[in-house]
């Protein structure tokens, strides 16, 4: 097995599928002869040539409404948006079409198409590059959001998404793409979407996070488990749509307590849909208030303001305590 | 005073607007020579004339980004979207432009800028013509959220928003435009952004909601104290910003909560709020809250809306499960 950082395990995994299906291409700004400014899709011109790795002009609606035609018509894209904060232009494409086909044609028609993206802050970026908007998507009925948190997963996650016959919004923490390796097998390997994973086993309070949050919050529970003596589980949701609630509810139930720790604004983020889940269906089991760690209702700062707004190791910590000594 | 439809008091608060401040203007497809889909904008271009009330080529970017700028300058355009399904071609000047602009400028400029658009189901419409996005736009900082839930808020409202130095989406509940009249002072009045408004006292539940599913939660509850229910509503007014207090000091009252909304399920302005009150008022809870909404699915076409727009049977039944808990 090879020792990948997650975006090295994201180019294993669009090569995997490229090799064995030739209904995979990819498309986007940069994606060819650049190989991708984060160089995701580094070496893929060169080894399938230019008729499944396409260079496009910087239109994220044309990139997203071309994709769509060819998923329509039978083939795999996988569109790139070059970051997060570019997204936007492409959201009628994504919400008013992509999602909506297979519905709108009463199941005649689906729409096999996977939308990348680097996603959230920590690189220190200008405005646009820094967002986290996976809560517009979670909204949007007929999307699916899928948000790794190493590059073990992220192969197996990009690779199910390529395969799942619907939309995809696939956004990868750009602030981990290099921050560490991990065993990567050379084979292919799929992680079903919509199955969580318990990243830590604890019993006294659980954590609920998604994409580099993960991270953070595995050091954080760490933290915890030293100073304050707390023990702490910690589940990956991997993806938000569609959610694993059974896990959750398993870990609630034994923990009585929940934190859910988000990048994105807070209001109406996907932490709010998490604890309000908790609040309909385990009322009776909280012992505490869940307790959201969120980014906050502004647009995210630029380089120097950014460790402020996004949580860290100590934001994680004290929510943790706010949960346990309520 | 006038007896007026919602859809009048929109046009007699864009009217007394226009007629006091000569920044106000209007933009859109159709809302000139028509008036309107709608015929909100009726009137306006023969009282304001051409430079004053624009019809605009069927681009929903174009509209709002040419009245970002109109804003940014010091005029005070409100932009009309014809449907709120036609809002995500302009979604990206709204939330990376109009939302940002205060911000990125670090308040050396900002965007008094309105964009009205008709909102939600219930008028038996075709695709595009019936959605509910408030909750993209709640959890986009830097807007404004407002939603009418009658002819004398939606004047109060639009013409606070008008006024507002900051950009605000204002969504009007098209099922209801003509659906019932009020009383209208003539006089201009603003209904501030930023608070509720208890429409029915009641102690047993609280049941919040906002633009047409207020008065569905009005009906419901009529039913609701037939059987002994004492429920307690509240018309949000304005997502953003939010009056939780209100909310909170109902649900201390009455420890039970149904929030009643359109959109789909997930990620929903109804999920804010049931994390809010856990986060304030949890242990006044006695029941979990009950949210009442659509479902996460495409809002259906017209044979199959009456399912999927929550009806004053299924606020009844959330209130009732609310109660048995």
């Amino acid at each position: 097995m090879a020792q990948l950082t997650l975006v090295q395990a994201i180019n294993d995994a669009l090569k995997t599928e490229m090799r064995q299906d030739e209904r995979v291409l990819v498309l986007g700004e940069d994606v060819g002869v650049d190989g991708g400014v984060f160089r995701a899709t580094e070496g893929l011109l060169d080894e399938f040539g230019p008729d499944r790795v396409i260079d496009t002009p910087l239109a994220e609606s044309g990139i997203v409404g071309t994709a769509i035609g060819m998923a329509v018509y039978g083939l795999r894209p996988v569109a790139e948006i070059q970051f997060d904060g570019f997204m936007p232009p492409a959201f009628d494409q994504i919400v008013s079409h992509a999602a909506r086909i297979r519905w709108r044609s009463r199941g005649r028609y689906h729409v096999p198409l996977v939308i990348r993206a680097p996603y959230g802050g920590g690189i220190r970026a200008l405005e646009h590059h820094s967002e986290s908007p996976e809560a517009y998507y979670a909204h949007t009925p007929g999307l699916k959001v899928v948000i790794p948190s190493s590059p073990y997963e992220a192969k197996g996650l990009l690779i199910a998404s390529i395969r799942d016959p619907d939309p995809v919004i696939f956004l990868e923490p750009k602030k981990i793409y290099r921050a560490f390796r991990e065993e990567v097998p050379e084979e292919d390997y799929a992680i079903p979407l919509g199955k969580a994973r318990v990243a830590r086993d604890g019993e006294d309070v659980t954590i609920i996070a998604w994409g580099s949050m993960t991270r953070t919050v595995l050091q954080a529970a760490e933290e915890a488990q030293e100073q304050y003596g707390i023990s702490v589980e910690v589940i990956d949701l991997r993806t938000l749509v569609p959610l694993d609630f059974e896990m959750i509810s398993e870990s609630v139930q034994k923990t009585g307590r929940a934190v859910v720790v988000q990048e994105a604004p807070r209001t109406c983020g996907f932490a709010s849909e998490v604890t309000a889940l908790l609040n309909e269906r385990l009322l009776l089991q909280l012992e505490a208030p869940v307790v959201r760690v969120t980014g906050f209702d502004a647009a995210i700062p630029y380089l120097r303001m950014e460790e402020y707004y996004l949580p860290d190791v100590g934001r994680v910590v004290r929510g943790i305590r706010q949960a346990v000594s309520f």
